[in-house]
This record gives C-alpha cells, structure tokens and sequence, in this order.
C-alpha cells in the first residue's frame, strides 16, 4: 500500500477541512493526505514548484477541490488541470457549498470528474467523502504512469 | 343641376370684354399717340352730342381742349385722369386711364350738388380715418366701414362681407334703412362670385352698376381697330355686367349696386356692397372716396389680421404652457388631460378631443364613439399622415367618416408614437350645424329663386357639408408645438422607464448573488454544526439520555436550518433556471419517487395504487420535484393511517395531461386552502409534520411555469386529492430574472 498516490484536499475553511479530514479518516484510507489551503498552493503541489518543489513524484490519485478559494479559485484550478494535457486524466472532484446551477455547469464544461454538494447532514457528508475516498483513491485504476506525458 | 350648368356659364363669362357699356355715360378709345378716335360707345352721340367718327382727331373735334389736356397728361406721370368738361351747354366730368387698345375716355354726368366734391367729402374720411385706429378687431372695422359707406354713399344697404380660404363669403357687418332686407351673417359659397370676376375685382377696386335694367349700349366699330379684339374693359367704370349677374341683382330687389374691394396682402380679402333698391348714380369723385375709403380699410383690416394672429398664438401659446404646467405634475399626462379639458380644447379651439394609445382611450367634449376613435387611429396609422395631420372635411379623406360627419367633420391629429398608432385627436363639428342665416326663411324654395342669397344659402350648406370651420396657421402650428411637448414627455417618461428597468435588474443581480452567497456561506455553519455534534457524540461514551437528547436537538436543528436553506435556494432558483423541457415517462419517475420514500416507511403500512400514467412533457428535474413533493407529503399526511392509502393516475386529453395523487391523511380546512400554494404557509404544528413549508409552493411555481394548472381539494381527516396538468407543449420560456 506505500505505493498509493496521495489524496489532495484543496479547503481553506478549517472547520470543513477538520469534518473532511475527519471522514477520511473514518474511511481508514491509506493515502496520504496532502493539504492545501488555496487554489494557488494546490497548484503548486501539482506543478511541484515552490514548497512543493522538493515533493516526490507523482500525480495525486485524486483532487478533492473547493470551489470557493483565495487566491486562485476552485474552477481555475480545474481549468489549469483539465487544460494541461500532462495533467488532465488527474480525477477531479469538486467539493462545495454551492446549489448554483451555473457552478455545476461550469465545473462539467471544465471536465470535472464529480461535483459533490457537502450535504448539511453529517453522515450523508461521511457517506459521500467515504464513496469519493473509496472510489478515486483505491477503486479507480489510475491510466498508467506518464502515460499522458510529452 | 340646373344651376350648376348657369353657374359654369357664369364662369366662362368673359367680363373682361363684354363688347359693350352701361349706358350712364359714354365710352371712347383714342390713340394714345395721334389723340384721333379708334371706337366708341354706340350712345356716344345722344350722351355727349359728339358724332362717333373713328379715324377722327379729337383736335378737329369739339374735345379740342379735352385732347390737349390728354396730351399733358400722357406725357406724364399721373395715373388717373379727371376733368370737368363742357360741351356746348353740357358739362361732363371725364376720365380716363391707359389700356392695352388704347386711351379709354369714359364722360359722365358732373356731381349733383356742392356735398359731394372733394373738398366736403375730406373731412369726413379724415374723421372715419380717427375712428378706425381705435376700433378693435376686424368686426368693428368692418361696421364703422359699412356705416361710413352708407352715409357717404346714401345707398339702401350697405354689407361687409369677407372670403375664406376656399373663397366662400360671410356677411360680417350690414348698415341699411327698411328698403331691404337683411343679409347680415348670410354665407355663400364661393361659386357666387366666378374666379374671373375675383381676379377683376383684385384688379379693378371698384365697380358701379347704376341701373341693373339697363340696356347695354355696344362699340362701334365692334372690334379694336389696333388687335382686330372686342375691347379689354378691365379698368373702365362703364364696363358692362354679366347679365347672371343682373338677373342676380334683380331678383335680390336691387336695381343699383357698387363694390369696392379689400385687398390684404394683395389677395382679395372681401368686398364692400352697396345696394340700393332703386337706380342710383355716383359722380366720380364719390367713388374716388369710396375708392380711398376701400384702401384705408384694408390697410386697417391687414393690420388688424395680423395682430390678431399675433394675439392668437400667445394665447394658445399660453394655453399650452398652463396645459403642459398641469400634465408634467401628473404620474401620466393621459390623465392630465381629461382633468384640463376645457385647456385642452381650446389649445385649438375644438368642440372635442380624444387620446388613442394603445394603453389608452381618452375622450373630452364631443367626439366619434371609442369604437370608431380607434377605427380612426388605424387610419391615421395606415395613412401615415405624419405627425400633424389637419382636415376641414374627414368625410372627403375617409369616407368612413360620413357616419360621424356631426361631431367629427374637421380633425386636428398629432402623432405622438413612432412605433404605434398613437395620436391626440381634435374634432370640429359639421360647421352647418354651429351657423344660422337669420334672413332665409323656412318655407321651401321654389325654382323662381334661382339666383337669389337664400338660394346661395341653400347652396352653401350644401357645400359645407361635412365640413367644418378650417384649422387657422396659428392653430396648427399650436397643436405641433403641443406634439412636440408631448413627445419629449412620453420620451422622458419612457427614459425613466428604462432607467428603472436597468435598476431593478441591477437589484436582481444582486440578489443573485445574494443567494449564492448564501448557497455558500449560509449553509456551512450548518453543516459544521451537525459534522461536529456528531464527532462529540463519537467521542462520549456512556452517553447519557438528557445528554443524547441534547445533542439531538442540536443536530436536528442545524439540519432543519440547513434544509431551509436548501428550500429557499431551490425555490428562488426555479424563478432564474430556464427549462429544458423533454418527454417524461412518468410511471418510471413516480416508481423511482416511490422507492425514495420508502426508507421513511418501512415501518408503516402502505397501499399504493398506481393507475394509468401518460407521459407528460416539461422539465425532467423539475417535474420530478414535482412529484416529490406532492408524494413526500401524500407519505408525511397520511402518518398514522393504517394503512395509509396513497392512488396516483393520469389522464391524456388532445392539449394537456392530467396527473392526480389521492390520499387520505390528515387533509385541512379547504378555507385554507388559497394559503397553501405560499412560501412559509404551513397548516400543521411542526411537531407534527415536519417540513419547512416550501413543498407547495414550490410545485406551484414549476406548474405555473410550464403553463400548467394545479389545484388542491381536501377534507379535514378524509383526505386530499392534488390534481395538477401540463400542457403538451411548452413555451420556451426564458428565466423570470
């Protein structure tokens, strides 16, 4: 299992970011949970630049993305991924807050992999972060290793 | 139609050159240059003694002093030519003036009497000169005028009549002893007096017919000797009439008659006539005052006519700043104007007026019925007359109009839409309704009375028919001065307009981000709330009761906000989501709908029937929150039944189909029932029922945009039946913003 690429979590409100930490752990996954607090430190990792650029390698096997972030926002980052051709088959999902219709839509233009509105009720929130965990980080059989790559 | 046939001969009359004279005195042509005679009246002889010898040289004649003196004077520059003249034991006084064929020599009879010379008759013109600056208006002028004449002249009557546009004539002021009737406000058309005669009267200010029974006496040689032509008589006092003319004269009862003519500006503006019943001569230096009298009186009759444009147009100019005062203060000028109804006719002075728009119909003193106002907009509009159109006679333009002819004859419209035809309307009345003749008599006519002023009358009526009195210069240019205030109104008014639209959608916007910032931030909390009340809850073990229950509560009601939440979003986005409308099976929604049910209900009892369901076609989603709703609460109402009954069928008809879903749960009071379709009404204790009072309201805001209809129908304890269809085919209808 050391082999598991990490799970990137991208949420600057530390309240969700405690509850998703604290479902994830619930999934007793054994990837690694890498924390950004922002869309630009999520691009970062990505990218291994700045504090990141002594990282392993590896693309994470999946983004859990706020949509509403400083600095760059979460659609941004999808729109960097998604545009990159190095970089597009990392799965996606959209975590958020937001019921707008236009966000949803944004978010499949852009190639999201899943939208997840966090529901109020907790175990519906565990249910939903345990099924994403579960199936982005030990279901989905990522394409092979620079497989992508120019 | 007999009279229109005398009346065209009367216009092909050729007056200039009757070929002969009256016989009151005596005609003769001499050549300007050699001063021998060219031709002459044919009474020449038994008025003057003189022997009518053409070829002859007035210096071999007894006129030898007279050609001596016509010689000075054509070397001259004096326009007019009088004499007294004696011949043998006769005196004359002779005149005469340059003509086309040559000299015109005219010899009359010498004044009678010392009161009519010049030298009497001056101060009298001097004192009416006086009198006439202060008189007001043009009626006064015009009876000073006429009472002048009369003493100056001693005929019977003497009238002051004036021509409208269309040469018909009005008898504006009358002075006259017993011998003859009235005439006083009588109108004639304008085929009375022939366009020849007009142009002659225009040219030659005045004309005297001393005896209408007169026998005329001819030229001789006939033709000029000069052209081979009759003799142009334009300008000779003699002059022969048209015998209508004197038929006309005679059956008026008048053997005499003179007119002097009012040139304004050139144009003939009326005549001044004089009637005697009995033959009546002037001498030449009564005329020349009459003649000079007709002059001042235009003068003063032009001055007067354009001060009294001048005065007219403050007046309506001042009209229309009162009108506009009052109609800027109102929220719409439309109602301004019926509130100043008196103003708003008299901007032109109308008997009524109308507003026609397409939001409005508003109508003031006399006018058409709405019906035909808006008959008559279309017209306008078809026409498209621009933006004033002005008409004495509807009736000749729309021959619709007929119908209306009493109230409507003459229109006064203003455009005051470029898109639709929207106009302000004013209305005069068939102008034969507003005049009366005192003189003409009620009995009928007889056809002896051809030619006579009732017959004129009769006449007259007949060809203002329809018609009414003309729009003035200053009347029209008051309603486009008024057009152009109403424009720049209706155009402010449509600027604020926009002004607000661009406000309320900026509002909009900003609620838009209004709730989705809510959608974001709004519901955390919430979540946060319940995400850590349940790790607490992890945490504790040995939880106990009163504890539990706390906790409970503290999810239950962060949960409960949070749905509300949730609620509100939803319904407040339907309003802004635009349809995607698609063929709904809807026995696999209502099965799947069913099925979300049941992890509430595995407790409970349920029966379940479901009928026939045709497809319906609308917004998938939406529809089936629709259904939902309505089976959420059919499951939520019917808590506590055993079993809890829930029917749901449908029904296909050719436009719309029908869906109804029956339970028989608690039900409600139907007096509430106009409640239940709003946000927040609810009809149950919370505790009870819970739900955050949208469900309803939400299924009625998706019908109502799919064009569809729902209703509700329930008996408190039996049950309630919800009915709701969708037509087949819905609008593409954009987001209400």
């Amino acid at each position: 299992m050391a082999n598991l690429a990490p799970i990137l979590l991208v949420e600057d409100n530390p309240r969700d970011l405690e509850l998703t930490l604290a479902a994830l752990s619930k999934c007793q996954l054994a990837n690694e949970i890498v924390i950004a607090r922002d869309g630009a430190e999520a691009l970062d990792y990505l990218y291994q630049r700045g504090p990141h650029a002594d990282r392993a390698e590896g693309d994470p096997a999946v983004v859990l993305l706020d949509l509403k972030l400083p600095k760059v926002d979460g659609l941004e980052v999808l729109e960097t991924v998604k545009t990159d051709a190095a970089r597009r088959q990392i799965p996606v999902v959209m975590l958020t807050s937001s019921r707008e219709e236009r966000d949803l839509v944004k978010s499949y233009e852009l190639g999201v992999n899943a939208f997840v509105i966090k529901p109020v009720d907790f175990n519906a929130f565990f249910e939903a972060i345990q099924d994403l965990g579960m199936f982005w980080a030990i279901l989905n059989e990522p394409p092979p290793r620079g497989a992508n790559r120019a | 139609m007999e009279t229109d046939v005398d009346l065209d001969a009367c216009a092909r009359e050729p007056i200039r050159i009757p070929g002969g004279i009256q016989p009151h005195g005596a005609l003769m042509v001499v050549d300007p240059d050699r001063l021998d005679m060219l031709q002459a009246s044919e009474n020449l002889q038994d008025f003057t003694g003189l022997a009518n010898t053409p070829g002859a040289r007035l210096a071999d004649t007894a006129l030898a002093p007279l050609a001596a003196d016509l010689a000075a004077w054509t070397g001259g520059d004096e326009p007019s030519f009088l004499r007294t003249l004696q011949i043998g034991d006769l005196t004359f006084q002779v005149t005469a003036h340059r003509a086309r064929q040559g000299l015109i020599v005219e010899f009359e009879d010498p004044p009678a009497s010392e009161d009519e010379t010049l030298e009497v008759l001056y101060p009298r013109l001097r004192r009416f000169v006086d009198r006439l600056e202060s008189a007001g208006d043009v009626k006064t002028v015009a009876e000073l005028t006429v009472r002048q004449m009369r003493a100056l002249t001693g005929f019977n009557r003497v009238m002051l009549y004036s021509f409208d546009a269309e040469g018909a004539g009005t008898v504006l002021a009358e002075d006259r002893d017993e011998a003859l009737p009235s005439y006083l406000d009588l109108r004639f058309p304008a085929s009375d007096i022939p366009p020849q005669a007009r142009e002659l009267y225009r040219l030659n200010r005045l004309r005297l017919i001393p005896n209408a029974s007169y026998v005329p006496s001819p030229m001789v040689p006939p033709m000029s000797p000069v052209d081979g032509q009759p003799l142009d008589m334009s300008f000779a006092a003699l002059r022969s009439v048209s015998p209508i003319h004197l038929e006309y004269m005679r059956n008026m009862g008048t053997l005499s008659s003179m007119s002097v003519s009012i040139l304004v500006d050139g144009a003939l503006w009326g005549l001044i006539s004089l009637h005697h019943a009995q033959p009546k001569r002037l001498n030449a230096q009564v005329r020349t005052a009459c003649d000079f009298l007709g002059q001042i009186v235009s003068l003063q009759i032009g001055a007067r006519e354009r001060a009294a444009r001048g005065a007219r147009r403050i007046a309506l100019k001042q009209k229309e700043s009162e009108l506009l005062a009052s109609l800027s203060q109102e929220a719409a000028f439309q109602e301004g104007l019926v509130a100043n109804g008196e103003t708003w006719l008299g901007l032109v002075d109308a008997d009524g007026a109308a507003l026609v728009s397409e939001e409005h119909l508003i109508t003031f003193g006399s006018t058409p019925s709405h019906p035909e106002l808006t008959e008559l907009a279309l017209w306008l509009g078809r026409r498209e007359v621009g933006e004033v159109f002005a008409t004495d006679s509807l009736a000749e333009h729309w021959p619709q109009s007929e119908a209306f002819a009493a109230d409507a004859s003459g229109l006064l419209a203003i455009s005051i839409s470029q898109i639709h035809p929207s106009y302000i309307m004013w209305f005069r009345q068939e102008v034969v309704r507003t005049v009366n003749w005192a003189g003409a008599p009620t009995k009928p006519m007889t056809n002896q009375e051809r030619l006579t002023p009732r017959q004129s009358f009769a006449l007259w009526k007949e060809r203002v028919r329809q018609r009414s009195l003309p729009w003035t210069d200053v009347e029209i240019d008051s309603a486009r001065d008024f057009r152009n205030a109403v424009v720049n109104f209706v155009l402010r008014r449509a600027e604020e307009r926009a002004a607000l639209t661009e406000q309320l959608r900026r509002t909009n916007q900003e609620l838009e981000s209004f709730s989705y910032s809510i959608s974001h931030d709004l519901r955390a909390p919430f979540r946060h709330v319940v995400g850590y009340s349940e790790l607490l809850r992890d945490r504790l073990e040995d939880i106990d009761d009163k504890s539990k229950h706390y906790l409970d509560s503290i999810s239950e009601a962060a949960l409960s906000a949070g749905r509300l939440v949730d609620d509100l979003l939803n319904f407040s986005q339907l309003g802004r989501t635009s349809l995607s409308p698609a063929r709904i099976d809807m026995k696999k929604l209502v099965a799947e709908v069913r099925r979300s049910t049941e992890q509430d209900t595995l407790e409970r009892q349920m029966e379940w029937k479901v009928g026939d369901l045709p497809p319906a076609y609308g917004d998938p989603a939406m529809i089936r929150q629709v259904m939902f709703n309505l089976l959420d609460n059919a499951v939520k109402y019917t808590k506590g039944r055993t079993p809890a009954l829930i029917e749901v069928e449908g029904r296909e008809d050719a436009d719309r189909t029908t869906y109804t879903i029956r339970d028989n749960g608690v039900g409600f009071d139907m007096k509430y029932a106009g409640k239940l379709f709003g946000v927040f009404q609810r009809l149950h204790r919370a505790e009870d029922f819970e739900g955050t009072g949208i469900g309803l309201a939400l299924v009625k805001r998706i019908v109502d945009r799919h064009n569809g209809v729902v209703s509700l129908d329930s008996e408190l304890n039996k049950g309630t039946v919800v009915t709701f269809s969708l037509p087949k085919s819905v609008p593409q209808s954009q987001g209400h913003g």
